[in-house]
């Protein structure tokens, strides 16, 4: 074997072991919602798209819902912070269902539990040049089983909005205004 | 060139090696009941971990797990956000009357991110009597990653852990393990008490 030869799978061995010592090293607490990954959503300028956020929350288990019945419980929410030329607007989360639990028989809480979907308007700025955007996004959330609860927990919820070429002709003189004068 | 990259792989595999042996030793060591930290799967008999926490309500005041040597000590995880916990205070407020003289000493660690006057407004709203700490995430990890709230961990006159309670038990199994802190000290009162509270179990926790 030339010199050269064992330098090649050295620096692999090295790698891999450097990789499994980072691996190793994180205490990582399981998961007990994911976020299906959110389709390229395509929107012209001025004009809104809805988008579709799926929670899936693990069997067993329960998140409270965005309007919790006790102010103490933190509620699960989608945070966003779209580049300029985009808004993210009119977020409708669905209904909890009231369920009571074991640990606390006699009061009802506002959960979600197994799918949920979460909807919202994407806004392209009438000045958004077209082409793709990246919207970078946080799920927050609280998991409980029927006898413990686990830490709040965030979760990335990152998508790609496509701002297409609007080909409609404008219209002359005042072009915001949709209304014949 | 050769040689230089010769000792830049040399370099790549002692850093490599240095890492993996590290993170093992120390993987041994968050195992292993020894050096502060408590085993996951073998806690009792182990020497409940030192920690200093913050009182709340009380500026410039901390406390000692070891202060409370000569004790039996419960020392419970919990936060706002944890139902099944507020479910437990009340039994904690009476435990801590009824076998407080005895030598129990309920202590609260409160692992919410929150402000220090929403934790001390519920602790007041919940009526507890037994100080709450500001707990830590070192204090957790100490304790064996203490993920599910709520956990608590029965400590013995001598400091060692006999038990551990991981999610929302039975008052009864509470009682148990503290009469198991307390070295059976006062065993017929204990007795007398624990028939009331399997009575009060069988109200509360029906479904579980």
């Amino acid at each position: 074997m030339t010199k050269k030869a064992w330098i090649f799978p050295v620096l692999c061995l090295a790698l891999s072991l450097a990789s499994f010592a980072q691996s190793s090293s994180s205490v990582s607490t399981p998961s007990r919602v994911s976020v299906e990954p959110v389709s390229t959503v395509v929107v012209k300028p001025g004009q809104n798209s809805e988008v579709e956020f799926t929670l899936h929350v693990q069997q067993g288990f329960h998140i409270n819902s965005n309007q919790p019945t006790i102010p103490e419980l933190k509620p699960t929410e989608l945070h966003f912070s779209p580049p300029s030329e985009l808004i993210i607007a009119r977020l409708q989360y669905p209904a909890g269902s009231l369920l009571s639990f074991p640990f606390d028989p006699d009061s009802k809480l506002s959960v979600y539990s197994g799918d949920v979907t979460v909807k919202a308007k994407v806004i392209a700025q009438s000045s958004a040049t077209p082409g793709p955007y990246t919207v970078h996004g946080e799920l927050m959330y609280q998991a409980c089983d029927n006898n413990s609860c686990y830490p709040p927990k965030k979760l990335p919820v990152d998508f790609t909005v496509k701002v297409a070429k609007d080909v409609r002709p404008r219209a002359h003189g005042n072009a915001q205004s949709p209304h014949i004068h | 060139m050769n040689r230089t990259i010769g000792f830049v792989g040399l370099v790549v595999v002692v850093v490599a090696g240095l890492l993996f042996v590290g993170k093992s030793a120390s993987k041994r060591g968050a195992m292993a009941s020894t050096g502060g930290h408590l085993s996951v799967g073998n806690y009792k008999g182990s020497v409940a971990p030192d920690f200093e926490l913050k009182v709340l309500g009380q500026p410039d005041k901390s406390m000692k797990l070891s202060e409370l040597r000569g004790k039996g000590v419960l020392v419970n995880f919990w936060a706002t956000w944890c139902e099944p916990c507020k479910l437990e205070m009340p039994w904690f407020v009476e435990l801590q009357k009824q076998y407080g003289p005895q030598g129990l000493q309920i202590v609260g660690v409160a692992m919410d991110d929150t402000d220090e006057k929403t934790i001390g407004e519920f602790a007041k709203k919940m009526g507890v009597n037994y100080p709450i700490l500001m707990g830590t995430e070192k204090v957790a990890d100490q304790y064996g990653g203490v993920d599910g709230l709520p956990t608590s961990f029965f400590v013995d006159r001598s400091g060692k852990v006999v038990d551990r309670a991981m999610g929302l038990v039975s008052e009864s199994v509470i009682v148990d393990n503290i009469k198991k802190a307390l070295g059976g000290e006062g065993t017929a009162s204990l007795d007398k008490d624990k028939d009331k509270n399997k009575a009060k179990d069988k109200s509360n926790m029906a479904s579980l």
